[in-house]
């Protein structure tokens, strides 16, 4: 039986406080995804966009309104909670691997499973699948210094995956990369998309990503588009 | 497991940076420890002697003597079981370079007074029937390969006796061991008898008296009532417990114990500021790993632990290789400083004072980087794009 999955942000207000000037970055911001999704985020820089992925994974808390992931709601967690929701839930990939380098690949890639109750040879399984997934199985004893920028991002990619998270949150996952190795890095979300049914919600600033994406949101015209529709309503 | 080998990795990752704070981490533990070897010499021999025992001496000083009657006198006070009396001998064997501590002594009672030489019941009564006797430490004996019987001359540098010359005959009768940690076998005791009638001049009097006081007896109002006895004499005395004296006679050395202190003091201080340096640049570097981890789900705890652990790995080993060098060297040169300063040793506490030190220290150094570790927002320091 499938899970339901899916991200329900209702009414979402954001603002950041700047000294004096309060900055709204998402105002009165409504969005549904569904499970299995594989959605794709563009929009010029500064709009909010990794804001809003870092509330979905829980990094960071809506000013007000009502977040719900898989049926909970998760807008009113504990960070105690928080963390352990995040564990289990989310796998995130950054435009940046933040691999740390005195780890393998392997290390690297059960780094999270320490988390988990799995013993040390379940999580040398599970580490070596996702490195597989990725396509990195012999390159697992590298070290990440000894790998390239794409290398790096399927390593990463492998470490978000590894303890089987429903959703994955990438902001700009192929934003160091060249076109060829972009074109692989999400080639593979797709497949952990299309293969795994995982959930995934990508910010990206490539066009090609709209090929590979099963929705493609622009942030800038949907806010538009839902300001009217307030303003309408009124 | 796995977090043990993280934290052993992490740590070496700027080996230079590791080795050098490392390395002044040693050179402070070691100071430390040689340090703390001497105050060891310094205060246990201080402490070791017995509260209950008063010295009286004359009151302007040590070198003017007392009537030998004042025993008698001191002896028939209430609360005082018994009294006996030693006079400074000033001695050396063959050259003045091997100066000993030779005191003449009541040899009545004296021994039974200080318990803590270790005599053979034979070899004590042996030497109470020889008048020109000594009793001679162990150390004393293993030096200079002196045996029971043998004849031996030593000098005074103050007393002449009466055939006009400063070399003196004795025969070794009895050689003690001391009881005490402080080991002190390096001294030679001779009858007070033969001392007084064989030197030139000053007979009759003695340089201090040794009292033992009735357990149950007020140790102040002995003291007081021995120095009224005497107050309007021409000898009026002190009168002070023997740890008093000891201690006065010491005191040079009890104010290089604070001075010991001040430097060891300043040296940790330092210390803590290098090592907490260290550790604050350290989880800067590593902000955005941290963050990551964070992000991964693991708790500021699991982070502060770790970089606890790293502080401790960095004292422990420094503090472990300093004061284990510390000891080896202390364990040689205590046998060399026998004479001069016996005692100088690391006691098991020493090692539990750096243990303490240790973590201790690793908690103070870990307190900045968990400050930041907690104060770490994981979407500002992953959102950037660095
Ligand atoms: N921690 C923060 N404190 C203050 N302002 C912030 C913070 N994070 C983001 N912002 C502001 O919020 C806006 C959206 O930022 P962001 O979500 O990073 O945009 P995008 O990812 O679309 O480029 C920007 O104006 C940014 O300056
Ligand atoms: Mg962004």
């Amino acid at each position: 039986m499938k899970n339901n999955n899916d991200i329900i942000l209702k009414d979402i207000n954001k603002s950041y406080q700047k000294g004096d000037n309060t900055v709204v970055v998402l105002d009165h911001f409504n969005l549904t995804i569904n499970s299995g999704e594989f959605v794709a985020l563009m929009g010029p820089s500064g709009l909010g966009k990794s804001t809003l992925l870092h509330l979905m994974g829980g990094l960071d808390q809506p000013t007000s309104g009502e977040m719900v992931i898989g049926a909970q709601r998760i807008d009113n967690l504990k960070e105690a909670q928080f963390t352990k929701w995040r564990a289990e839930n989310i796998g995130f990939v950054f435009q940046s691997h933040h691999l740390l380098p005195v780890l393998s690949a392997q290390g690297n890639v059960e780094l999270p499973l320490a988390l988990t109750p799995l013993n040390k040879k379940q999580r040398q399984e599970h580490a070596s699948y996702a490195l597989e997934l990725v396509g990195m199985s012999d390159r697992s004893k590298h070290y990440p210094k000894e790998l390239s920028g794409g290398q790096e991002q399927r390593v990463a990619i492998a470490r978000a995956i590894v303890s089987d998270p429903n959703i994955l949150l990438c902001d700009e996952p192929t934003g160091n990369l060249d076109r060829k190795t972009a074109n692989e890095i999400l080639a593979i979300l797709a497949q952990l998309n299309r293969d795994f049914g995982k959930t995934i919600v990508m910010v990206t600033h490539d066009n090609k990503a709209a090929e590979y994406a099963t929705r493609v949101i622009n942030l800038e015209s949907y806010m538009l588009e839902q300001n009217k529709c307030t303003v309408g309503e009124n | 497991m796995d977090f043990f080998i993280l934290v052993w990795r992490n740590s070496f990752r700027k080996k230079i940076r590791f080795w050098l704070t490392c390395i002044s981490v040693m050179v402070a533990f070691f100071l430390f420890s040689m340090l703390s070897g001497v105050n060891h010499a310094l205060t246990v021999s201080v402490s070791d002697s017995n509260q209950y025992r008063l010295i009286t001496s004359h009151k302007i000083s040590l070198t003017q003597s007392l009537a030998i009657n004042t025993q008698q006198k001191v002896a028939a006070l209430a609360g005082v079981k018994q009294v006996s009396y030693a006079s400074w001998f000033g001695g050396y064997f063959q050259n003045e370079k091997n100066q000993l501590a030779v005191t003449a002594v009541g040899h009545e009672n004296y021994f039974t007074l200080f318990p803590e030489y270790l005599i053979p019941k034979q070899q004590l009564a042996q030497w109470q029937k020889t008048r020109t006797g000594i009793v001679i430490g162990q150390a004393i004996a293993d030096k200079y390969g002196w045996k029971i019987g043998d004849q031996v001359p030593l000098s005074s540098s103050i007393w002449m006796n009466k055939s006009g010359s400063f070399n003196w005959s004795f025969t070794v009768a009895a050689i003690y061991k001391s009881k005490k940690q402080s080991a002190e076998n390096n001294k030679i005791f001779f009858q007070h008898a033969y001392f007084d009638q064989g030197r030139a001049y000053a007979q009759n009097s003695v340089s201090w008296l040794s009292t033992e006081i009735k357990a149950q007896a007020n140790v102040d109002s002995v003291i007081q009532s021995i120095d009224r006895l005497f107050a309007h004499t021409n000898s009026p005395t002190r009168t002070t417990t023997e740890q008093v004296f000891i201690k006065e006679q010491a005191q040079q050395f009890i104010d290089m114990a604070m001075v010991i202190n001040l430097v060891v003091i300043a040296v940790f201080f330092t210390l803590l500021l290098i090592v907490c340096n260290t550790m604050i640049q350290t989880i800067r570097e590593r902000s955005n790993e941290s963050a990551m981890m964070k992000a991964l789900g693991f708790s500021s705890m699991t982070l502060i632990k770790s970089i606890y652990f790293e502080s401790l790995l960095l004292l422990g080993l420094g503090a472990g290789i300093g004061s284990l060098t510390a000891g080896i060297l202390i364990t040689f040169i205590s046998q060399r400083f026998n004479d001069f300063l016996p005692g100088i040793s690391l006691t098991p506490s020493h090692y539990i004072t750096v243990f303490v030190l240790v973590n201790s220290a690793a908690a103070f150094c870990s307190a900045f980087p968990a400050l930041a570790i907690k104060r770490i927002v994981i979407s500002e320091t992953l959102g950037g794009k660095s």
